[in-house]
This record gives C-alpha cells, sequence and structure tokens, in this order.
C-alpha cells in the first residue's frame, strides 16, 4: 500500500497505512520522549493530539496511539501537564460519608455553574458522558456520577476544554474516590483482617507443600503458572 | 522471519477443521522448555564479567546494559542545579507513588522523578487482577504456598511470606486511597463480599479485580492521591541516569536528566527507592512486548554499577498471547481469559498442538515450537498461530460481547470480527520476573538504597503467578516507603559524588569493556533519542 502523507507538528510525514500516529511519528526518525506512555494500550492518555481531516472543519481531539494515519491529516500534540490540582483535597479527612456529599459543592464550587455547552463530552477520547457526570456530582449522586466515570484515563482533555474551569477529570476522580473509601466494605476481606489480626493465619515456612517435591521439577508440569492478562 | 503456511492457505486448514480437535503435546515437557522457551535457548545468554553478580549469566541484551559506562563525568554535574530531599523515589508507576505516599506520611520531604508523565507505566497497563487471600475457602497459606510452587520453589520465602500477608491490609489500603474492586454478583457494597477469579496455579479464587482494567483504576487512585499530598514534589520527564554516591558508598540519591531543558539535574536524598519497574522494551530475543514504552531496565544498570546485587536476571515471562498481526499492534497483549473461556490455539494445519490451559511457559515454548518447525501461518510477513475465537463464539454464543470486551476492541482496532476471523498471535515479552535483591524492608545489599516492584527479584522465583505483581507493588511499596522515611531520619550522606564510578570504569577497562557503551538506555533505540546530545543542547 502507498504510503499516507500527512502533518505532525509541523513535520511533513509519510506514514505506513494502518499505523499509529505514535508509529508514524518515530517511524520518520522523530524523538519520542514525552505524550507517550501505553504506547497502544490506549489507557494511560498520555498522547493527546488535535487532528484536523482535510474537509473538515473543525479539529477533533484523540489519542495519538489509537489515531490510525490518514491522507492529509494536520497533527498537534496537545502538551499540557496532567500534574496541577487546583482543587485540593485530604479523601481522608472529608468527614463521614453524611458530610461528604455535602463538600463536593466546597471543593468544586464551580461545577454547578456548568453551563452545558458540551466543550468537555466532544474532548473526550473516550466517548464519556462528562456532562452528565458534572452534573450527577453537582446534585449529589455520587455513585452515578462516579460510574460514568469508568473508563476515564485521565487524559484531562475535557479540563482543557471546559471554560468554567471545573475540572471534570478530577471531580470525576474525587466522586469515585469517595464513593470506594466511604462505601465499599467487603465482609471476606474484612473477615480475613480479623482472623489475621488474631494470629489466626500464620504462615509455616516449612510446610510439605512449600518445599519442592522430591522428585525433578522440571519433568512435572505445574498446574497452571500462567500470568493471566 | 521463518518459514510459514501462507496465510489463505493456513486459513483455509484452520476453517476445515474447526473446531479443531484435542491434540496433546507430542514432546516431553523438558524438551520442549529446553528447545524453546527464549530463557534456555543456548547462544541467547552471556556471563557477566564484572559488578556483584560476575559469575552468572543474563540475556545478551541486558548484560551488555549492565556492564556498560555512565553516561555522566564530573563535568556534567559540576555547577548543576541541586534539589535536596529525605527520600528520593525513581519511578512514578504504581510502586512508585505508593512508597512516595507512605514516606510522605510517615514525615519525609519527598520528591517523585519519573522518565514519562506520573502514572505512565506498565501499573496503569494491567488488566486481569490483583491477588489477596481473602476467601473463606483459602488462606495465607495457600497463597504462600501456590506462589512458590508457581515459581518452581526458586523465589524467597520470607519475602512470599510478606507479599502474602500483606493482601488483604494491601486491598483494605487500596479501597482507603479510593479504589474500586467488583463485587461478586448480587452482591451489597456492604457486608457483600468481593468478585473472585481463579488465577492459573492457584488452589483457591484469589484474584480481585475492577473490570478488565484493574491496573488502570489502581493508578488512577494512588495517582490523584499522590498528586493531592503536599509534602511531594514531582518531576515528571525526569529520568535517572546515574546514582550518587557518598565517601562509604552509601547511595545519596540520583542525577536526573531534565528532557525540557537538555540538562543534568542533582538530587540528593537521604535515602533512595528504585521503583522503575521492567525491561520490556528491551526486545531481548527480537521479541515484540506488552509493556510501556519506559520499560527499558534502568534501574537494574542503576543499582548494579552502584555495588546491588541482582538476581534471577536470566528470567523473563513469555506472555502466550501477544498480537502477531497487523504489525501496528504487534506484541499488544490478548488477556489469558479467552483461553480460560476455551478459545483454542490452532496452527497453520488447522492442528491444535498443546492443552491451552498448561502454565504460561508450556504454552508460549509451543507456540514457538511450531512457530520454528514451519507450521505456523505467516500474513504480512508476520508470523504466528491462530486464538481461534470464532469457534469459541460458536461454542458458546454472546461470549465475545459479554465477556471479552478488551479482546473485541482488539479486534475492533485491528479491523476484524473475532465472531468471523480468528487472531494470529505470538508470544509477547511480558514481565521481568528477577531484579534487584531485597529483604522484607525493601533494602537492597547497598545501604540507601531501597527498591519495590518490577525492578527486585526473589518473590516470584523464575515464575510470576498472574496478580501477585499488582500485590507486590503495594506490599513493597508500602514497606520500602516506610523504611526510607525511617533510614532518612538516622542517617544522611556525606562528601556526595560519583565517586563509585571510578572503581566501575577500572573494572570495565580490565575486562577490556568497551567504555563507550553507554546506559541506562532511557527509550527503545526506535525513540530517536541520545541523552549524551541532548545535554549538549542544554548546555
Ligand atoms: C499489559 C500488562 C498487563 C498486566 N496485567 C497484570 C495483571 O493483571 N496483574 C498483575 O499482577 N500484574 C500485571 N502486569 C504486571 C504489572 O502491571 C507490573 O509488573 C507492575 O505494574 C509494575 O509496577 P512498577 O511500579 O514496579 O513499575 P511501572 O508501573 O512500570 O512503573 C515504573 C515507572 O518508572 C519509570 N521509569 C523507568 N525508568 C526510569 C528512570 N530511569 N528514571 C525515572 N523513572 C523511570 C517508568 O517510566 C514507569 O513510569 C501487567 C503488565 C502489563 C504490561
Ligand atoms: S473524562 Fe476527561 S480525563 Fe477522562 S478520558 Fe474523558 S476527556 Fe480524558
Ligand atoms: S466543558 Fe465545562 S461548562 Fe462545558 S459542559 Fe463540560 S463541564 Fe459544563
Ligand atoms: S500512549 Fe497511552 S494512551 Fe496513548
Amino acid at each position: 500500500m502507498a504510503p499516507v502523507r500527512l502533518v505532525i507538528d509541523g513535520h511533513p510525514i509519510e506514514g505506513e497505512p494502518g499505523t499509529s500516529l505514535l508509529q508514524a511519528w518515530v517511524a520518520a526518525g522523530l524523538p519520542l520522549t514525552e505524550n507517550v506512555g501505553c504506547m497502544g494500550q490506549g489507557v494511560c492518555g498520555a498522547c493527546r493530539v488535535l487532528v484536523r481531516r482535510p474537509g473538515e472543519r473543525l479539529a477533533q481531539t484523540g489519542l495519538a496511539c489509537e489515531t490510525l494515519v490518514e491522507d492529509g491529516m494536520q497533527v498537534a500534540f496537545i502538551n499540557l501537564s496532567r500534574r496541577s490540582r487546583p482543587h485540593p483535597y485530604d479523601l481522608h479527612a472529608l468527614g463521614d460519608s453524611w458530610d461528604a456529599i455535602g463538600r463536593i459543592d466546597e471543593l468544586f464550587p464551580e461545577a454547578k455553574r456548568c453551563r452545558h455547552c458540551g466543550g468537555c463530552d466532544s474532548a473526550c477520547p473516550k466517548g464519556i458522558e462528562v456532562q452528565q457526570m458534572v452534573h450527577l456530582a453537582a446534585v449529589g449522586q455520587t455513585y452515578a456520577a462516579a460510574e460514568l466515570f469508568d473508563d476515564c484515563v485521565q487524559c484531562n482533555l475535557c479540563v482543557a476544554a471546559c471554560p468554567e474551569h471545573i475540572d471534570p477529570a478530577h471531580l470525576g476522580q474525587l466522586v469515585r474516590r469517595m464513593t470506594a473509601s466511604m462505601t465499599l466494605r467487603p465482609s471476606d476481606l474484612i473477615m480475613r483482617l480479623h482472623e489475621i489480626e488474631a494470629g489466626e493465619q500464620p504462615i509455616d515456612l516449612d510446610a510439605p507443600g512449600a518445599l519442592p517435591p522430591s522428585s525433578s521439577i522440571e519433568n512435572e508440569p505445574v498446574q497452571g503458572t500462567g500470568d493471566q492478562r | 522471519m521463518s518459514a510459514g503456511i501462507a496465510y489463505d492457505q493456513a486459513r483455509t486448514a484452520w476453517r476445515r477443521a474447526a473446531p479443531a480437535n484435542a491434540r496433546a503435546l507430542d514432546l516431553p515437557v523438558t524438551e520442549l522448555l529446553t528447545g524453546f522457551h527464549p530463557d534456555r535457548k543456548r547462544g541467547t545468554r552471556s556471563k557477566l564479567m564484572i559488578g556483584p553478580n560476575a559469575g552468572q549469566k543474563a540475556p545478551i541484551a541486558l548484560a551488555r546494559l549492565l556492564q556498560s559506562d555512565s553516561l555522566l563525568q564530573d563535568v556534567d554535574i559540576a555547577g548543576a542545579p541541586t534539589l535536596e530531599a529525605d527520600v528520593l523515589v525513581i519511578g512514578g508507576g504504581g510502586a512508585g507513588c505508593i512508597a512516595a505516599l507512605t514516606a510522605a506520611r510517615a514525615g519525609a520531604r519527598v520528591l517523585v522523578a519519573t522518565k514519562l508523565g506520573l502514572g505512565d507505566s506498565n501499573t496503569v497497563m494491567a488488566e486481569g487482577g490483583i491477588q489477596a487471600a481473602v476467601g473463606a475457602d483459602d488462606s495465607l497459606q495457600r497463597h504462600f504456598e501456590d506462589t512458590l510452587r508457581a515459581g518452581h520453589f526458586s523465589a524467597d520465602k520470607e519475602l512470599v511470606a510478606a507479599l502474602v500477608s500483606g493482601g488483604p491490609s494491601a486491598i483494605r489500603w487500596l479501597i482507603r486511597e479510593g479504589m474500586s474492586f467488583d463485587l461478586a454478583e448480587g452482591s451489597q457494597r456492604m457486608g457483600g463480599t468481593l468478585r473472585r477469579k481463579t488465577p492459573g496455579g492457584a488452589t483457591a479464587a484469589r484474584l480481585l479485580s475492577f473490570r478488565d482494567f484493574t491496573g488502570l483504576e489502581l493508578m488512577r487512585a494512588v495517582r490523584e492521591a499522590t498528586l493531592l499530598q503536599s509534602s511531594i514534589t514531582i518531576l515528571e520527564r525526569h529520568p535517572a541516569l546515574e546514582l550518587l554516591s557518598d565517601d562509604r558508598g552509601r547511595c545519596a540519591g540520583a542525577v536526573l536528566h531534565d528532557l525540557a531543558r537538555g540538562q543534568a539535574v542533582v538530587a540528593r536524598s537521604a535515602a533512595t527507592v528504585l521503583t522503575t519497574g521492567g525491561s520490556g522494551r528491551l526486545h531481548l530475543a527480537g521479541f515484540p512486548t506488552s509493556n510501556h514504552y519506559g520499560a527499558t531496565a534502568d534501574g537494574l544498570v542503576l543499582a548494579y554499577r552502584l555495588g546491588a546485587l541482582l538476581r534471577d536476571i536470566d528470567s523473563f515471562q513469555y506472555h502466550p498471547t501477544g498480537i502477531a498481526w497487523p504489525a501496528p499492534l504487534e506484541g499488544q497483549l490478548i488477556s489469558e481469559a479467552a483461553r480460560s473461556a476455551g478459545a483454542f490455539l490452532v496452527n497453520g494445519l488447522g492442528q491444535r498442538f498443546v492443552d491451552e490451559l498448561q502454565p504460561r511457559d508450556i504454552v508460549a515454548s509451543a507456540i514457538l515450537r511450531e512457530i520454528a518447525e514451519g507450521r505456523a501461518a505467516v500474513r504480512d510477513d508476520k508470523v504466528g498461530v491462530f486464538l481461534d475465537t470464532p469457534s469459541l463464539e460458536r461454542a458458546r454464543p454472546g461470549i465475545l460481547g459479554r465477556d471479552l470486551v478488551t479482546l473485541r476492541h482488539l479486534a475492533g482496532r485491528a479491523g476484524f470480527d473475532p465472531a468471523e476471523e480468528p487472531f494470529l498471535v505470538r508470544p509477547t515479552l511480558h514481565y521481568q520476573n528477577g531484579g534487584v535483591q531485597i529483604n522484607v524492608a525493601g533494602h537492597t545489599t547497598v545501604p540507601g538504597l531501597l527498591a519495590a516492584g518490577e525492578v527486585t527479584g526473589g518473590l516470584h522465583g523464575n515464575n510470576r503467578m498472574m496478580g501477585n505483581a499488582l500485590l507486590e507493588l503495594v506490599v513493597f511499596g508500602r514497606r520500602a516507603g516506610a523504611s526510607a522515611a525511617a533510614d532518612a531520619r538516622r542517617d544522611r550522606p556525606r562528601n556526595i559524588g560519583l565517586t563509585h564510578l571510578a572503581d566501575w570504569r577500572r573494572a570495565m577497562e580490565g575486562h577490556r569493556l568497551p567504555l563507550d557503551r553507554k546506559a541506562p538506555l532511557l527509550f527503545p533505540p526506535y525513540g530517536n533519542f541520545d541523552p549524551v546530545r541532548d545535554r549538549r543542547r542544554g548546555a
């Protein structure tokens, strides 16, 4: 197949069809030391780009490791820091679950001022209903809000897109962390922790099962030692 | 690539036979492993000549890095900006964030230096889950024995005991930081039970998860906690180039490379925790990898040069089912859930060749044997065997849409429908089983240097069980962070510099090792980056 021509950060590049923008960038001999993490799994959110396709008026945000090269594309990496947290909080000092929901407004006062511009929704490369999450969080429906952010990769594109400085990505993390830390109380885990504290789960380093079988280990297919994922 | 069967012909054979009949391995396991497992292959390892592990073997590419010269000379750090911390954490993945949080909460001033962005790591990529023995039918002892057996009884027992007994409290810690876990079907959030799956090699259901992106959920929670902790300073795009030493041979921090400025930065610390993760991007023996872009064994190189003992560094995990075709997705992981659910592996002749549920090293070797002996399929120069998802869908209608969502997503990106077309797979370099030797407190053999996570060795022996890597980074991240904070209160390094390099260079010269070979790599060669030239840019 003939290579496609595109421009990334001002560099005219020829890319193999079927390769991602990141792959085309390194294949063109350009240095890659930032805007990359997982390099293809689409899960770290580091490789944000703005892509304009020929004939399209508006540029679209995306992830460079998941976006394939196309003829005539104009691409720019979006270099925004994901480090700053303008809405600081201490998860362990939010009080109990009665207080905590009320404190969302204190910590993220801008959330109730969402102007429903939809900027966050169209910026999100994962198709998350960001605006809806902001709404649910603002009215205290924390669990429903948290669930909407299950697939968020913390790329912060919604943060950059929001004219009201709501910081949806960080608000989403707050409600997720809050619901987990305040409502998840599995009985099996708790019972096991009690047993351990009571000394009822000792480990015997020299139990028969902790010693190699006398026969050659090599010949014995050890049961399913595989890592699964 | 080796010869094989043309794709169209292989596909016809697959289609004609599907579903192919079971066929057991027709070679004794020992012969299979010695003949085809990449760890055992002749001519792929070399003996280390210098350093604390001299006389032991390592894969050639790794041995070369371990016996390289520093990227730095004394002049490079003269006048460099200097930072001070009680605890320096090198590497901002799961282990690094957790060590940093723990040290900071114990009162230490912490500096985290990482190569990419915070959290851009192997941790965020983990899918399957994390082990912890919480079930009533399970026990710490079972987890202990299962882990030892999986590692062919070569793991360090004390470390494994610490790992498994820290499991339940690690899960509680993660929940407190705001990580979610799946609950058993119909279970309530309070007083319900966790969803548990059985990892390969386990005698009880012990794998806890969040959907099929457990690592993302873990990383999101601990990264947020780290960013919100006021006594932690974070330096992104600051890979470590060399550890600092003091006049007693103690670790005293590190020299970092500021990638934005092309400049060396000196970070002095009373205690240093190495959490740089693994080495999949070395592409040992030409293998593709499932690892993130920054997994280049830097931590092993840094620790070794300062005199830290390593262990099991000739042992790597090759995951059987990496994507072989199409090229752009090569190496990416197809979770073993597909095989657990009943997907077969089929060669280019339409035949199965191994029990798919055998241990990982056996299945991977069996695939490599099909490839080596010309029975694999070749498509656009890419060689692999079929993962028969269409027959699975026919046997269990709806399973691809319901349970194997990530797999379907991958097929979508490859441009085919997994209910109609099988995947082409081959083993992918997945995990570094060995690494820097530590004790239960997280100390390496070099005073002042601690380590946690994939960069360490001893917990898995020669083979890691799934779910134990995520557990390790939590349990030992916490242990190393706590020890580092305590150590920093006791002792401070003095007369800090690169004193260890003089001896190192003498040893290299003594063995006629080329001094123009520099390490750590920082980025894979195809990343088109040369740190020495970059520093000249900044000068
Ligand atoms: C695709 C995939 C799926 C997996 N699935 C599972 C699973 O289901 N269960 C399980 O238990 N395990 C799984 N694993 C393994 C597990 O994810 C890793 O072993 C573990 O997350 C390693 O954590 P870490 O913190 O030690 O290293 P990492 O998370 O890799 O973090 C290391 C960090 O250090 C940085 N770094 C590297 N060099 C330098 C340097 N010179 N200076 C500064 N920083 C540096 C890296 O860029 C990175 O950010 C999986 C791994 C992969 C790749
Ligand atoms: S919700 Fe925001 S941070 Fe999350 S993936 Fe979408 S744009 Fe990125
Ligand atoms: S971008 Fe901000 S203001 Fe606009 S809809 Fe989203 S949250 Fe509301
Ligand atoms: S590199 Fe991780 S999402 Fe693209």
